[in-house]
């Protein structure tokens, strides 16, 4: 049995009268693709909003690694290793591929401490002393070995307005995994992307799962999700009708009538 | 007559190049924490009538300027520590009551210390005027532009080129997300509203020989960079630049052309015509944001 990495315990998510999410529970281990499925309107994202610190739940807890998540904002979730995609990419207008990665990277290597190394960080990169020149240079290194590795290869001084609704879900999925998170919440990270560019999201998952992260997936592309998910969450209505392996999942009657009708048997 | 024109331009680019530095931290502070400072007129205040008693003390005009900048930020700081940063979360048109009374608060403290007398500094180069093509400029305006120069480059260059300037654009860009990266806003902000403040104590600095110092000069200068900050875009530096040199080109041109009572005025005028027509200002983005 793996570590329980992230811990959804009873979550309830209410507006008014509406309930988004009813006593959902479940968890998602260490080195495991989770997958979340559901029909629209299912609570898939909100979930994530909760995970994420984006919303407060009526009621329940989510646990990671043993810390409670209430109460913390969505910067100390984020500090803590949980990091997330959106179901429309969230970019850095303005700022060009290699820069979004780069600061993502910066970020990641002095989490908090801007106060201190305030000065250094005023320094042009590539002039100061030593250490700062040292250290800026492995983070374009690195920022450039990570695009170099993605499909994003060509477009490392594009601004990111002018990048492709694929390219910016391609670069989001980059600039995430440059946090190097423990748990990774992806929001339907291959909708708008061509069967190339699916075929490197779902390696750089499966690459995920072997550094020993937590993958949450959100995904419509049930083929895909089937392919790379070790075990499946599936919401409806706010509910978890369902979780257990693909197998499992797809031979469920209440699924195969809630989400997958005749489209996997 | 074409002389005459040529002349109100330069004119017009001497108080340009001033308005455009105040106009500078107008767009900082916007840009970095979504906040139209009002007081930043006052830094610019404070910076001439600092570094004009301090020279009056004998102390050399370098040092009384770089001082003049220091105390200036000091304040800026200080302005924000106790007034910005408890009710950042507030309403905008709460905090934009915030920036009007600490712009008040330090006006007053600013006559309690000085009185009501102008304090002259003397021009940095001695000399006579520079002429340009026939046109006159004081002596004094290369230094403002000169200022121009070294503030817009280091922000350039700062916002460009270093790791910090890159968070920085990625805080402005999308203030949520670049949170959940470990960006410290509240740090950034802090320290736009310093940096603006120092710019404004800069443009103080350079303007005291023109216009003398007094503990009221900050109300109108304020009032101008607000407008040129408008008139070229709230959100762009290069915006606030244009919008400076335009503003005093149109204010020193009206009032040469028409009268010199319109150089007041059109300045409004301006200001009105760009919030119904251009919004967003000259330079200025719609902004895209998730």
């Amino acid at each position: 049995m793996k570590e329980a990495a992230l811990e959804v315990q009873g979550i309830g998510v209410h507006f008014g009268g509406v309930a988004a999410l009813e006593d959902v529970s479940f968890a998602a281990n260490a080195g495991e693709v989770l997958g979340i499925m559901g029909p629209n309107g299912a609570g898939k994202t909100t979930l994530f909003n909760v995970i994420s610190g984006i919303q407060v739940p009526t009621n329940g807890e989510v646990v990671f690694a043993g810390t409670r998540l209430r109460g913390r904002s969505i910067a100390r979730i984020a500090a803590l290793g949980i990091t997330r995609t959106f179901q429309t990419p969230v970019m850095f207008w303005g700022l060009t591929v290699r820069e979004s990665v780069a600061v993502a990277l910066e970020a990641r290597e002095q989490p908090g401490t801007y106060p201190p190394s305030f000065l250094r960080c005023l320094l042009p990169s590539g002039i100061g002393w030593p250490s700062r020149r040292a250290f800026d240079l492995a983070v374009l290194a690195r920022a450039d070995a990570l695009i170099a590795a993605s499909p994003l290869a060509s477009l490392a001084d594009r601004p990111t307005e002018s990048l492709s609704f694929g390219e910016e879900r391609l670069l989001e999925m980059a600039r995430a995994l440059a946090l190097e998170p423990r748990a990774l919440l992806l929001d339907e990270p291959l909708s708008g992307l061509n069967s190339g560019e699916v075929a490197q999201v779902l390696n750089e998952v499966r690459t995920a799962r072997e550094r020993g992260v937590a993958v949450l997936l959100v995904e419509h592309a049930v083929e895909e999700l089937l392919a790379v998910a070790d075990r499946i969450v599936v919401l409806d209505h706010g509910k978890k009708i369902a979780e257990g392996t693909c197998k499992q999942v797809v031979a469920n009657p209440l699924v195969v009538d809630a989400y997958l009708g005749d489209e996997v048997a | 007559m074409i002389a005459e024109i040529w002349q109100y331009l330069l004119a017009g680019i001497a108080v340009g190049a001033i308005y455009a530095l105040i106009a500078a931290g107008f767009v900082l502070v916007y840009q970095v924490t979504g906040l139209i400072n009002f007081a930043q007129g006052e830094f610019a205040m404070l910076g001439a009538m600092t570094a004009a008693s301090l020279a009056g003390a004998g102390l050399p005009a370098l040092w009384a300027a770089a001082l003049a900048v220091l105390v200036a930020s000091l304040v800026g700081a200080l302005g924000y520590l106790l007034a910005i940063r408890p009710a950042r979360k507030a309403n905008p048109v709460i905090l934009i009551f915030i920036t009007l009374g600490l712009s008040v608060a330090i006006r007053g403290a600013a006559l309690f210390v000085w009185g009501t007398n102008s304090l002259s500094l003397n021009a940095f180069s001695s000399g006579t005027s520079v002429v340009v093509f026939g046109g006159v400029l004081s002596p004094q305006t290369p230094w403002v532009i000169g200022a121009d120069v070294l503030v817009f480059g280091a922000l350039y260059v700062f916002l460009r080129h270093t790791p910090l300037g890159t968070a920085v654009r990625a805080a402005v860009a999308n203030p949520p997300i670049a949170r959940t990266f470990g960006i410290p806003l509240a740090t950034i902000g802090f320290w736009s509203f310093v940096a603006a403040a120092a710019i404004g104590g800069l443009g103080g600095v350079v303007v005291a020989p023109i216009t003398s110092a007094s503990y009221d000069m900050g109300l109108t200068l304020g009032l101008a960079g607000f407008v040129a900050a408008v008139l070229g875009g709230l959100d762009s530096l290069p915006g606030a630049l244009a919008g400076g040199f335009l503003l005093g080109i149109f204010e020193k041109v009206s009032g040469g052309l028409i009268s010199t009572g319109w150089e007041q005025g059109v300045g409004f005028i301006i200001l009105i015509a760009v919030l119904v027509l251009r919004p967003q200002g000259l330079l200025g983005h719609t902004v895209r944001r998730a």
